[in-house]
């Protein structure tokens, strides 16, 4: 356990005065100050393993793009010896933005404005007029490098933190591990992008997204009501016609220690639907052949089949995570949707960037695993694209809500107000549940968000 | 193989010497389309402007980099864009506003102004379809915001004459911004 400290505002607030441990609330001046936001970016962002994007958006020796990790912006690059290394994007020098590009290809990446030049790794090459020694003589050439972070690959997916002695990438994943696997780590070649992220910018407060990306589920019912009156939920007959979301909102919510969570939604439904028959008496592969995971078909069943423990099997064919975030901000949509052709998944991965008190950069990346056939690829891209990101039509609703929030968070008696998650499961893993981790059963509650606020709080108090 | 599935179908060259002259009546009847489709948007009559939409339409909005001047051509991704429609997926979007009561995205609705300018209209291989350049500029205010999101982008659209009506076939949107600075493309470019 980390010794605590507990920041005090200009005010004279302290910390803990903003959130309520035992009556699990949170005043909603914590989605618009300032001074918060300082210290989030310092003990948060600075702190915590961060994602960043794909392996597979830099496939080449020399390919970089232009990250940020909390508000410094950083280069995620490819190096000569085929590793991926992440730097600060600021030159030693005078402070210049090493890369004024988002995405490009250069094995020396030199400072346009005095010349110095850096290798994708963040080395320092040199600096012109060489035998002028513009660089001086007080540090050595190692000293003048890029500012690098520690980097961990997971399924492809980069993290970066400044935390060069802290915990490891795995001890930071913890118990979402065995979860995350049954995503990202689905077949032998792995996943890719389908293309560059989408970007956006809501004036909102980064925690607005990212509070919610920690499975809230109840805005569902209510902000994503469409889906069942027009959209892809729409049923005929009782079962959950004329708007009703709350069927799809019943499963199993898992939480860990360092606040990862998902909600894994129940799939008997769909198979029932899909097969007439009644799932308990299917076996995992009868399962699978069903109603495979997002991505995978039929033909890739096998390989996939073999990567996993009977265990993980059982959760991937019963209540498969759906959605769910990485602390601090970001989000994983393995979603099943029903289509007339059938039901074709969707993946997609979200960085909700900060970029001060109220303005986040939201970033949106659709992904297929790469033995996926083109065609379905093409599918699950298109569909992404309806549903998600910058037009989708689920997430249009998502970005509105948020402003309101953060400007609801300046009012001199609104600021006082407090967030609550209090509902409570009060019910343990469901009979026969083969995962770790901290497990609700049934109807959508609180716990995950409520987790996510307590490892904010445990990171904002810890004392470095 | 990805790459040709997602692309969109190239739209023809804009060539100065297929150039229809402005003022003449092929043109003014192109004016006359840019800007009655701006007012039916502009005004939620959403349906009517479905009506305009050919049932083969491509839709599209590719995605940009900031990138040196030497790879300005390469700016554009036409994998993942911003919006990537057909005729089916564009109703749907029109259903969510029109048939229900929870497109909380554009409910209130934002008060929005589609200015369009710059119009070029161009014959192409095909007699009854025209290619036609333009620019908008899309003045969005939401809520009781101070503000207006402004959304500067340049269109390239291929008009189809269907009877004795001009129908939209085509549409790609480039829009200037990297990072869109608005909170959603909830609304129709
Ligand atoms: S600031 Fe980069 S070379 Fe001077
Ligand atoms: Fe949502």
């Amino acid at each position: 356990m980390t010794e605590s400290t507990n920041p005090r505002l200009s005010d004279g607030t302290l910390l803990s005065d903003l959130i309520n441990l035992e009556t699990r609330e949170v005043k909603m001046r914590t989605l618009s100050d300032p001074e918060l936001y300082e210290l989030e970016m310092e003990r948060i962002f600075a702190k915590t393993w961060v994602f960043l994007g794909h392996e597979t958006e830099i496939p080449n020796k020399g390919d970089f793009v232009v990250r940020d990790m909390g508000s410094d912006s950083v280069l995620m690059a490819r190096g000569s010896d085929d590793n991926i290394y992440v730097s600060l994007n600021v030159c030693p020098h005078r402070g210049m933005k090493i890369s004024t590009h988002d995405v490009g290809n250069t094995p020396v990446h030199v400072c346009i404005y005095h010349g110095w030049a850096f290798k994708p790794n963040g080395d320092f090459i040199g600096a012109p007029v060489d035998k002028e020694c513009m660089h001086g003589n007080l540090l050595t050439k190692e000293q003048l490098g890029l500012k690098k972070a520690r980097v961990a690959i997971y399924g492809g997916l980069v993290f970066a933190t400044w935390n060069i002695d802290g915990p490891s990438f795995d001890d930071f994943l913890g118990d979402a591990k065995w979860y995350f696997d049954t995503l990202w780590c689905r077949t032998n070649k792995g996943m890719e992008v389908l293309g560059p992220p989408q970007r956006f910018t809501i004036r909102a407060n980064w925690k607005t997204a990212c509070e919610q990306s920690a499975s809230d589920g109840f805005h569902v019912l209510t902000l994503h009501r469409w889906l069942s009156e027009v959209g892809p939920y729409r049923k005929p007959g009782s079962e959950g016609g004329g708007g009703d979301l709350t069927p799809e909102m019943y499963g199993s919510e898992v939480y860990t220690a360092h606040a990862h969570t998902m909600r894994c939604i129940e799939l008997d439904r769909k198979i029932r639907r899909l097969t007439g028959k009644e799932p308990s008496e299917l076996s995992v592969k009868e399962k699978l052949e069903a109603l495979p995971p997002p991505g995978i078909t039929p033909a890739m069943l096998p390989e996939m089949m073999e990567r996993f423990s009977e265990d993980q099997l059982k959760l991937m064919t019963w209540r498969p995570p759906q959605v769910g975030n990485f602390f601090p901000n970001g989000l994983f949509e393995f979603v099943y949707i029903p289509t007339p052709d059938g039901v074709i998944g969707v993946m997609a991965l979200h960085a909700y960037v900060p970029k001060g008190p109220d303005k986040l950069e939201f970033v949106n990346w659709i992904l297929a695993e790469k033995d996926t056939p083109p065609e379905l690829k093409a599918q699950m891209l298109r569909l992404g694209v309806q549903l998600l990101g910058t037009s989708g039509m689920v997430e249009q609703d998502d970005s509105d809500t948020w402003p309101h929030q953060t400007l609801a968070a300046k009012g001199a008696v609104s600021k006082n107000i407090t967030l609550k998650y209090q509902a409570m499961y009060e019910n343990a893993k469901p009979e026969g549940w083969p995962g770790p981790g901290d497990v609700g059963d049934g109807f959508t509650k609180d716990d995950t968000q409520w987790r996510w606020w307590q490892y904010w709080h445990e990171l904002m108090t810890a004392k470095n | 193989m990805l790459q040709e599935l997602l692309e969109p179908t190239p739209l023809p060259p804009s060539v100065r010497k297929n150039r229809i002259a402005i003022g003449s009546e092929a043109y003014n009847e192109v004016l006359n389309f840019l800007y009655d489709e701006a007012e039916m948007l502009d005004n939620l009559r959403l349906g009517e402007w479905a009506e305009l939409l050919t049932k083969d339409l491509e839709y599209n909005a590719p995605l940009r980099h900031t990138r040196s001047t030497a790879h300005f051509a390469q700016t554009y991704s036409r994998n993942v864009q911003h919006l990537h429609e057909n005729y089916g997926s564009m109703m749907m979007r029109v259903k969510r506003i029109t048939d229900t009561k929870s497109a909380w995205g554009e409910d209130p609705p934002s008060r929005v102004k589609r200015m369009v300018s710059n119009v070029r209209v161009y014959t192409t291989d095909k007699p009854n379809e025209l290619k036609v350049d333009s620019y908008l500029l899309v003045t969005r205010s939401r809520f009781d915001f101070d503000y207006f999101d402004l959304i500067p982008c340049e269109r390239h659209d291929i008009l189809r004459r269907e009877g004795d009506s001009l129908m939209l076939a085509r549409r790609e949107i480039l829009l200037d911004q990297v990072v869109i600075g608005t909170p959603n493309l909830g609304i129709i470019l």
